[in-house]
């Protein structure tokens, strides 16, 4: 066991200092961004030769994160997990340990696709064709099958502590390429299962927390019902003023400018240029987002691709396309919910609604993204919390499984065309090419150029890391 | 001595649940994600009955379980169902958590509620699957027994089950390789001495002790501080200094009149007299202390009875409680003696501190939960009042500082063997509910507040409601059953989900009940809400075993209670075998001995004045935290502040007045060069306005604000939490207050302090973040309630005064506290006439037809969707104005609070 949890660096404690004290917290992550491709990381990092970029532009191709987050544990064993022996062993009785039950065969056909031949279920039609970008990663396991445990695990990598969350660790870490944007968003995210800790910056700096974003879409949100006063029409909060046009309050921002001049004149007040600049970027802001998030401009064949306007899939398209153009604006993490996955009973009616839900707004999101060749240096991320068990509940429902389930990556510098791990023969537990959060989380920051036991950041009295004193990259999958 | 027989304490009722997650009771999505057969796990159903603590049982209990329950359950059950057997289905019965917790069928028993427990229907023969024990029915007797006991609530004198419970007495501890005598030679570790004052060369420049110290470093660096501050810029300092307030336009004038010598120190004994002053201290503290009103984590549940140790702590500042006397009460306080009900009450609130951190309580293991509740309770403590970073030896020796692993479990032992009372109700999601104190009736405490008119048409429409639902509900066996065929593949005679949605219902129901204990039916709260978190004696003092990297399942050598040998340079405590041991630690931290203690207080006190700790990581003395820029300093301020009775007003009175303190903050040439971060004191420091400051300043101006402590929390009188943001629209009538008494529910933190680096409630925080993001900036542009109190400003701006002239003289003194300078009062005069000439010209080109905009955004809020909490700062009744005067005011006074200069401390 290693113990690299404490290992002691001033170096962060200064990059802290740099990015709270540099000022405006998009100016300071773009400093950030900018140092970083100036390979000048390790001078701001400091005197120990452990920059947390790991150097090169040739190892790291993934340059942000579309992390399409399926709230509630959606069921590998009838989507990407194929386990022809779970069909014929059909109805057996299955007694490991607590869990135990009648084995139920996935009510749904599996098929190769691509020229790789991954086996995906009929579920999932429209993402089978773009099986040759996929990683399947089929030996996952989480700690625990709830939840809330495994939601806040799988965003912030642990469960026991309030740490900061993935996305923030990447904004962190490579700071944001738009100034005029948050460098990290969630789109409609949902509010129980740890809530805002899932994209909370916790004691990182408070500029790299995700920013929640609402927009108005059908179908299931990611599992929950309504926090955030943002709504559809203010996708972030205070983002619009209810009473002046533009150019009115434009004015007024003159005039608080021109009384902050003065003071800048007066007081030789350092903090304050960064201050005059938030007030001009969120005036561009405001202008900006919701310009972002108007879909009316682009083309019926774009919004037909991601299934816009067809009831079963426009909600989720529509967050799939708008994940796409705040990628192609230079955000850095941008995640996605579906909820509904918690599949109990009714798996057979349940399971197929929630696919074609999101099926073809994930195909178009990845066709889309190659097009504009963005595949390349974006990392998009499909997976739950946990997956479910090989064993029937209520008859017609798969019970929570932490034990093995299937997550997949594409693009961002991952092997296209790979199946990487596996469950035992009924797809009840990880057995080979296991890996847990802790490599999950690992490998998706080495594929962002960034070493996880370098990304560090001193907190009460020692260094933290994403990955704490575990995680391993895995570099079967890195292309 | 206590008055004992108020001990006892009520059931775990008298707190309740909320979720805050979930969407109102009978949404079916919520419901099915969290909960169901998934989650076996129920904790304790929906009797209410609590079963006891083994301290609590009489005599006749105990020996109706040895003599009638116990060789049962050994003889019949532990074959199968115990530690080391088979643990078929899951189940445990040698432990009374784990029949609670129950196997994969859910609870074995039910305390009170023998038909729901399974325990007892699978002794009857009731259930086919459920025929127990398979060798045989066991004789009619017995199962009466057994009935019987569950009656009586389960009556169970076994141990409860922590995370000392699998040590291993024979084994020995690891050998550290920290050597602690070497590392007492680390200057934290030493006890603090007084040094002779360091000689000056510009002997005239010191006024107070600390002067020559601070000014022995600029000399010694060939820094010469700067001018004195002018006297309004000092009067506002000071002001928001020590009360969070801005002076008023009165004070402004009276003080730059006052030419006598004892001018400033007659103004700093004012405003440290001020009840502002303990609000303003008292949050610093509640930062510290990890304040909030909820669970945070994973399952948000709300803590409807913290308000009374926030009120605690602002009044112990207020009445300027002695540090030392502090810190015990917050340890220790139901171990004190007290003279009367009152001071009684009081002390045990006082340890509400150690009750209010986060927790899981969706969490399944009951000894895992014990073992992080000690934790956070060690981290809280230790970080908070030692600036030391004991949990760090969780897993292993302290990487930096010597604090060998047995050394935390040592502490652990003392907080294992406490009972922490935070209450929350059983429900779905929480399997550990605790109990709360009750407070003496007559001790003159405040109840809470009452419960507006609104909230209670909304709380009695959610209880009819579910009600109703619940009404003709299957009961849990039925659900069961139906759970059982529908398993076996049959249709159940039951819809499982609308089952689902009932036992929720249920939960919901319960916490209304209970809710109805603590108000009457016009909403007034009664003797049944003076409840109050904290902690007591468990009863049972153990030892805890070392955890072999922290993992509750490797249990070592077990490890006396004590405390950490690195801190004990001045003394160690002895601790009682007949009791936990907080007191002695108590007294061992607030001691003149202890070499942190007072160090780390005067140390946060100095960062609240100076913007900068002398050690600047105030958290965190040890090795990886920084060291002391003046050293000497620091040691001679604790020895004084301990010989002078740990007197924080007198600390607070000594650097105030200091020449250090009263220097401008603007840095001479030189400095600004070499020296802008002011490391050697030669300047103030510019600081950032928290949250609560900018937010009480904006309400002061409008002159809205409202000195007056508001009764209890809002947190406090909803229950129905699934309700609480559409009850927060609500709020109106309570929030003019100060920004101290907003609820602080973790995670949903109101805007306005949330916005500007609001202490983050998990932990320990010292010394807030200062961020500047755009987020702020569209805070103080287009938020709503921003704008009201602009409205009420300048509405409050034409009353005073009839020119436009004299209202921008007058906004600057109540907004800057300060007159406009010529430019400046040009410019707004300038802006003024230009804004009111548009807002003339068309309503629908300067404002977006105003008041269309409201009444859509109102019935936005109305909705309940998408709704956040967030504190209502103007009057209800406000509009949005159609005056174009008022308009072009308004936003004149709106840009006033969005300046660099509103933000900041010079």
């Amino acid at each position: 066991m290693q113990f690299d949890c404490c290992s002691n660096s001033e170096t962060v404690v200064s990059r802290r200092d740099m990015l709270t004290q540099v000022g405006c917290g998009f100016g300071a992550m773009a400093f950030a961004a900018m140092l970083a491709q100036n390979s000048m990381a390790s001078t701001i990092l400091g005197p120990d030769g452990r920059p947390a970029l790991v150097a090169g532009k040739t190892t790291a191709k993934a340059k942000r994160v579309i992390f399409l987050y399926m709230a509630g544990g959606p069921s590998h064993l009838d989507t990407f997990d194929y386990k022809p022996e779970l069909a014929n062993a059909d109805g057996k009785n299955l007694s490991v340990g607590r869990g135990s039950g009648q084995l139920l065969a996935s009510p749904w056909k599996f098929q190769q696709g691509g020229k790789s031949g991954l086996w995906i279920s009929d579920l999932f039609p429209n993402v089978r064709e773009r099986a040759d970008d996929i990683c399947l990663l089929r030996g996952m396991k989480t700690a625990v099958p709830a939840h809330a445990q495994a939601s806040v695990m799988m965003h912030t990598g642990s469960f026991q502590f309030v740490r900061p969350s993935f996305g923030s660790w990447v904004l962190y870490g490579l700071g944001s390429a738009n100034e005029n944007l948050p460098g990290f968003i969630t789109i409609n995210p949902g509010n129980g299962n740890g809530g805002a800790q899932n994209y909370g910056a916790s004691f990182l700096p408070a500029s790299v927390q995700g920013t929640r974003v609402d927009v108005a879409r059908n179908g299931n949100r990611g599992g929950g019902g309504g926090r955030g006063q943002a709504t559809p029409d203010e996708p972030i909060e205070d983002l619009r003023n209810d009473r002046y046009t533009r150019s009115a309050q434009r004015e007024q921002i003159d005039f608080v400018q021109t009384l902050n001049k003065e003071r800048q004149r007066r007081e030789k007040d350092s903090a304050i240029e960064g201050l005059i600049e938030s007030y001009e970027l969120a005036f561009r802001m405001q202008a900006e987002v919701p310009e972002l998030i108007d879909l009316t401009n682009e083309k019926q064949s774009t919004l037909d691709m991601y299934g816009i306007g067809q009831t079963a899939t426009d909600g989720f398209g529509r967050q799939c396309l708008l994940a796409r153009r705040f990628a192609e604006e230079g955000v850095r993490f941008i995640e996605v919910s579906q909820g509904g996955w918690d599949t109990h009973r009714n798996l057979r009616v349940d399971l197929e609604r929630q696919c074609g839900a999101v099926d073809r707004p994930i195909a178009a999101l990845l066709t889309d993204l190659k097009q504009r060749g963005m595949l390349d240096d974006t990392l998009v991320i499909w997976g739950g919390e946990f997956g479910r068990t090989p064993y029937a509940q209520n008859g017609d429902g798969r019970d929570h499984n932490a034990k093995g389930f299937t997550i997949w990556m594409a693009g961002g510098g991952v092997k296209g065309g790979l199946s990487y791990g596996s469950t035992d023969a009924t797809g009840g537990e990880a057995v080979d090419g296991v890996m847990d959060i802790h490599a999950w989380h690992a490998t998706a920051l080495h594929l962002m150029g960034l070493d996880h036991s370098s990304l560090t950041f001193n907190h009460a009295g020692r260094d933290f890391r994403l990955t704490d004193v575990k995680g391993r990259v895995v570099p079967e999958i890195v292309a | 001595m206590p008055i004992t027989h108020r001990l006892q304490s009520i059931p775990l009722c008298a707190a309740v649940l909320l979720t805050l997650s979930a969407a109102p009771p009978v949404d079916p999505m919520d419901d099915d994600a969290m909960s169901g057969s998934s989650m076996s796990s129920g904790g304790m159903a929906s009797t209410g009955m609590r079963q006891k603590d083994p301290s609590e049982l009489t005599q006749a209990e105990i020996s109706f379980f040895e003599s009638k329950i116990r060789p049962v359950l050994s003889g019949a059950c532990f074959k199968c169902h115990s530690e080391g057997s088979r643990v078929r289905g899951g189940l445990r019965l040698d432990t009374p958590d784990a029949m609670l917790r129950g196997g994969d069928s859910g609870p074995a028993i039910v305390p009170g509620d023998a038909d729901s427990s399974i325990l007892i229907r699978a002794l009857r023969h009731t259930d086919e699957d459920y025929e127990m024990p398979p060798s045989g029915k066991l004789s009619d007797a017995v199962i009466a027994d057994f009935e019987r006991w569950v009656a009586m609530g389960c009556p169970d004198p076994r141990a409860r089950e922590t995370f000392g419970a699998n040590g291993d007495a024979s084994k020995a501890l690891p050998i550290s390789a920290i050597d602690i005598a070497k590392g007492r030679d680390f200057w934290a570790y030493q006890l603090p001495v007084s040094t002779p004052l360091p000689t000056v060369a510009k002997e005239a420049w010191p006024t107070s002790t600390l002067d020559f110290y601070l000014l022995a470093g600029m000399e010694a660096n060939g820094i010469t501080p700067v001018k004195d501050a002018d006297k309004g810029t000092l009067l506002r300092r000071v002001s928001f200094d020590l009360t969070g307030l801005p002076p008023t336009p009165a004070e402004v004038a009276a003080f730059l009149r006052d030419t006598s010598p004892n001018a400033y120190a007659e103004l700093v004994d004012r405003l440290l007299a001020s009840p502002a002053f303990g609000e303003r201290w008292g949050r610093h503290w509640l930062d510290v202390a990890r304040y909030a009103e909820s669970s945070g984590k994973e399952i948000n549940i709300l803590y409807p009875h913290a308000w009374r140790y926030r009120d605690w702590v602002i009044d112990a500042f207020n009445k300027n409680l002695p540090y030392d006397q502090f810190i015990v009460e917050q340890l220790a306080g139901d171990l004190l003696p007290a003279h009367n009900d009152r001071e009684f009450a009081e002390h045990w609130i006082a340890t509400g501190y150690l009750a209010m951190g986060t927790k899981s309580h969706n969490a399944r293991g009951r000894a895992q939960f014990t073992a992080d509740l000690v934790d956070e309770q060690i981290d809280a403590v230790s970080q908070g009042i030692l600036a030391t970073t004991i949990a760090c030896a969780r897993c292993h020796d302290h990487k930096f500082d010597p604090i060998p692993q047995r050394d935390y479990y040592a502490v652990a032992g003392i907080f294992a063997s406490t009972e922490t009372r935070y209450g929350t109700l059983a429900q779905q999601q929480n399997n550990h509910p605790a109990q709360l104190i009750r407070l003496p009736d007559n001790a003159g405490l405040s109840l809470g507040g009452a419960q507006p008119a609104q909230v209670q048409r909304v709380l009695q429409g959610a209880y009819d409601r579910t009600k109703a639902l619940v009404a003709g509900a299957p009961t849990d066996a039925e659900i069961r059953e139906a759970r059982m065929a529908e398993n076996r593949g049959e249709k159940p005679k039951i819809d499982l989900q609308a089952a689902q949605r009932i036992r929720a219902a249920q939960d919901q129901l319960n916490m209304y009940e209970h809710l109805a204990t603590r108000f009457d039916e016009s909403g007034n709260p009664t003797n049944g809400n003076l409840l109050a978190m904290g902690v007591a004696e468990s009863g049972r003092v153990i030892a805890v075993p070392l955890l072999e990297r922290g993992e509750i399942d490797k249990a070592g050598a077990i490890v006396p209670r004590g405390v950490p040998e690195v801190l004990c340079a001045g003394e160690t405590p002895e601790l009682p075998s007949n009791a936990s041991g907080r007191l002695e630690l108590a007294q061992w931290i607030a001691s003149e001995t202890h070499p942190l203690t007072a160090r780390v207080w005067v140390n946060r006190v100095w960062l609240h004045l100076f913007g900068k700790g002398i050690v600047k990581t105030p958290d965190n003395f040890g090795s990886s935290g920084q060291q002391p820029t003046h050293r000497e300093l620091l040691d001679r301020m604790s020895v004084e502040f301990m010989a002078n009775g740990w007197d924080t007003k007198a600390l607070v009175r000594e650097i105030v007045l200091s020449h250090s303190y009263r220097i401008d903050s603007v840095p001479d040439a030189a400095q600004a060069k070499s020296d802008p971060d002011a490391d050697w004191y030669g300047h103030m420091l510019h600081r950032r306005l928290e949250g609560e400051a900018i937010r009480d300043a904006m309400l002061f101006a409008a002159g809205t604000l409202s000195l007056e402590r508001p009764a209890g929390s809002f947190v406090n009188m909803v229950e129905g939490g699934t309700r609480i943001e559409q009850l927060m629209q609500f709020l109106d009538a309570n929030t003019s207050s100060r920004s101290v008494y907003l609820p602080v529910v973790r995670d949903l933190v109101p805007q306005s302090l949330e916005t500007f680096d609001f202490a983050e409630s998990s932990f320990v925080t010292g010394d807030r973040a200062e961020t500047t993001v755009p987020t702020q900036a569209l805070y103080m542009l287009n938020d709503e309630q921003v704008m009201r109190v602009a409205d009420a400003f300048a509405t409050r701006l034409q009353r005073d005064a009839k020119t436009t002239d004299e209202r921008i003289q007058r906004a600057f003194l109540l907004a800057l506290s300060r007159k406009p300078t010529g430019a400046e009062a040009s410019a707004a005069r300038t802006f003024v006439k230009h804004f009111e000439q548009l807002a003339a010209r068309a309503g629908s080109e300067t404002t977006e037809a105003p008041a269309a905009q409201g009444n859509r955004r109102a019935a936005q809020r109305q909705g309940g969707v998408a709704q956040r909490l967030r504190e209502r700062m103007g009057r209800a009744e406000a509009t949005i104005p159609n005056d174009p005067e008022l308009i072009a005011l308004s936003a004149f006074c709106q840009a006033l609070f969005a300046t660099a200069e509103f933000r900041t401390i010079d």
